[in-house]
């Protein structure tokens, strides 16, 4: 049952509950709510409402109708609310609903309170210390009129699309979800990639690959082609890394050392590769270290054959004797042949060191 | 207000701050049968002196709420309006 009533006196909150009693309801929900005394830091002496009691009543029963149909099993609503002066902690409103389970009265009850605010015509009016006219409350929820500020009747007018402002004709609006945006903008980033790595390989291509070989497999780094193993009958492809300029590939490169010279001789613009030229060349440093190390000179040697002599020089010269320059002779061939024996040290028996010192003996005596 | 059709007389309440600015709980207030709850309440807040309030605001036509100030309202003789500032029950 609705039980919906305006009153003067205290709000009876036993009265209530028997009202909200029922066999065959295991909950009910009982909203209080209770006059302050203060807003805003103003003490508030006294305060008052006043409704519009027809219309009052009508409203706090479309709300119980309200609840009704969206809450099917409550059992019993009452909607109290007390008008004229209501002295400080006392109970202006109660709403309360009953119901078999607890969750319909709860949230019905909740539901009302806001319903009451926003549609029920009651004011309040505070009194504050030290203000005799008082302030009549306004709830932020309460129904507004709906016109704008200005008064301009919106409906009167026709609709009409502004599209010259703002938006530059070209730019297209997408709307999709995360997960599509997410995607495109991969898609897109992986396509940019791919630009990218074919551009190099046009800009950094080596001249010696044949251009009409298929560069999809081939960055600009590594130039990798796919090449099929003469007489193989197999299938599977082979990928092999066509690099012609690292060391490995000397054999294919036969001027490999030609140009190895070149990068460690002269730059002063020569580019013919004579003999002439490199006797001229200040390998002359090279030459240096050879010829005070005791070594032949070749210039047509290759440098690092040439370097590696000079290590090994200097390595055997510090396993004879760290001051072995002092001595160094300047026939290398002699030097290489014979080097300096190592001196050994001889243990000699008892008998021929008394056979030694016979002969020293016998030796002052001419002396 | 334009008195271009039949006028019926109506009985106006006022509550709250509304009910201290008009200085009466209720009146009586001549409107045509057909008007727009624009003019009528631009009518009500010339006549009773509620311009300072006027922004705020809601008219209620024989105790059902004027939503929209767009709509047109059909009103009968002894039909019932009420002048309604922001409430603030519960």
């Amino acid at each position: 049952m609705d039980h919906v009533k305006l009153v003067n006196d205290p709000i009876d909150i036993a009265h209530i509950h028997q009202l909200l009693a029922d066999e065959g309801c295991g909950a009910s929900s009982v909203f209080v709510g209770t006059t302050r005394d203060n807003f805003q830091g103003k003490k508030v002496l006294s305060l008052a409402y006043e409704a519009y009691d027809s219309m009052a009543l009508k409203e706090m029963n479309k709300i119980c109708s309200d609840l009704r149909s969206k809450w099917h099993d409550l059992k019993h609503i009452v909607i109290y609310h007390r008008l004229g002066t209501v002295p400080v902690c006392e109970a202006s409103v109660v709403i309360a609903a009953s119901s078999p389970h607890r969750s319909e009265a709860l949230e019905s009850v909740s539901f009302a309170i806001d319903q009451l605010k926003t549609r029920v015509p009651i004011w309040k009016k505070e009194i504050y210390e030290g203000d005799n006219n008082g302030e009549w409350k306004e709830n932020k929820e309460s129904i507004r009129p709906k016109k704008s500020k200005s008064g301009f009747n919106y409906a009167a007018c026709p609709c009409k699309v502004e599209e010259s402002h703002d938006v530059p004709r070209t730019l297209v609006q997408i709307r999709v979800n995360d997960a599509e945006l997410t995607k495109r903008l991969e898609c897109f980033v992986n396509r940019k990639r791919d630009e990218i790595n074919s551009q190099n390989v046009v800009d950094f291509k080596s001249s010696f690959v044949s251009s009409d070989k298929d560069l999809s497999d081939s960055c600009a780094r590594t130039q990798s082609t796919i090449i099929k193993q003469e007489q193989s009958n197999c299938h599977l492809k082979v990928r092999r890394v066509n690099n012609r300029c690292g060391p490995q590939q000397m054999e294919m490169r036969p001027n490999y050392e030609l140009e190895l010279n070149k990068l460690m001789g002269s730059r002063d613009g020569q580019t013919d590769p004579t003999k002439e030229m490199r006797k001229s060349l200040p390998n002359s440093r090279l030459q240096a270290i050879e010829s005070y190390m005791g070594l032949t000179t070749d210039n047509e040697e290759n440098i690092f054959s040439r370097i590696k002599r000079v290590e090994n020089r200097l390595l055997q010269l510090e396993s004879i004797s760290p001051e072995y320059k002092h001595f160094t002779k300047r026939e290398p061939s002699s030097m290489e042949a014979a080097p300096p024996k190592k001196i050994r040290k001889k243990s000699y028996s008892v008998q021929e060191l008394s056979a030694f010192i016979q002969k020293i003996k016998n030796v002052s005596e001419f002396i | 207000m334009n008195a271009d059709g039949p006028v019926v007389n109506v009985h106006v309440l006022f509550f709250a701050k509304s009910r201290e600015l008009a200085n009466t709980p209720r009146s009586t207030v001549d409107v045509p049968t057909e008007i727009t709850a624009t003019e009528l309440l631009d009518h009500l807040v010339s006549k009773f002196g509620l311009t300072s309030i006027r922004d705020n605001l809601i008219l209620a036509h024989n105790e059902s709420y004027i939503d929209n100030l767009s709509d047109r309202i059909l009103f009968k003789e002894g039909d019932e309006l009420a002048v309604i500032p922001p409430l603030s029950g519960g």
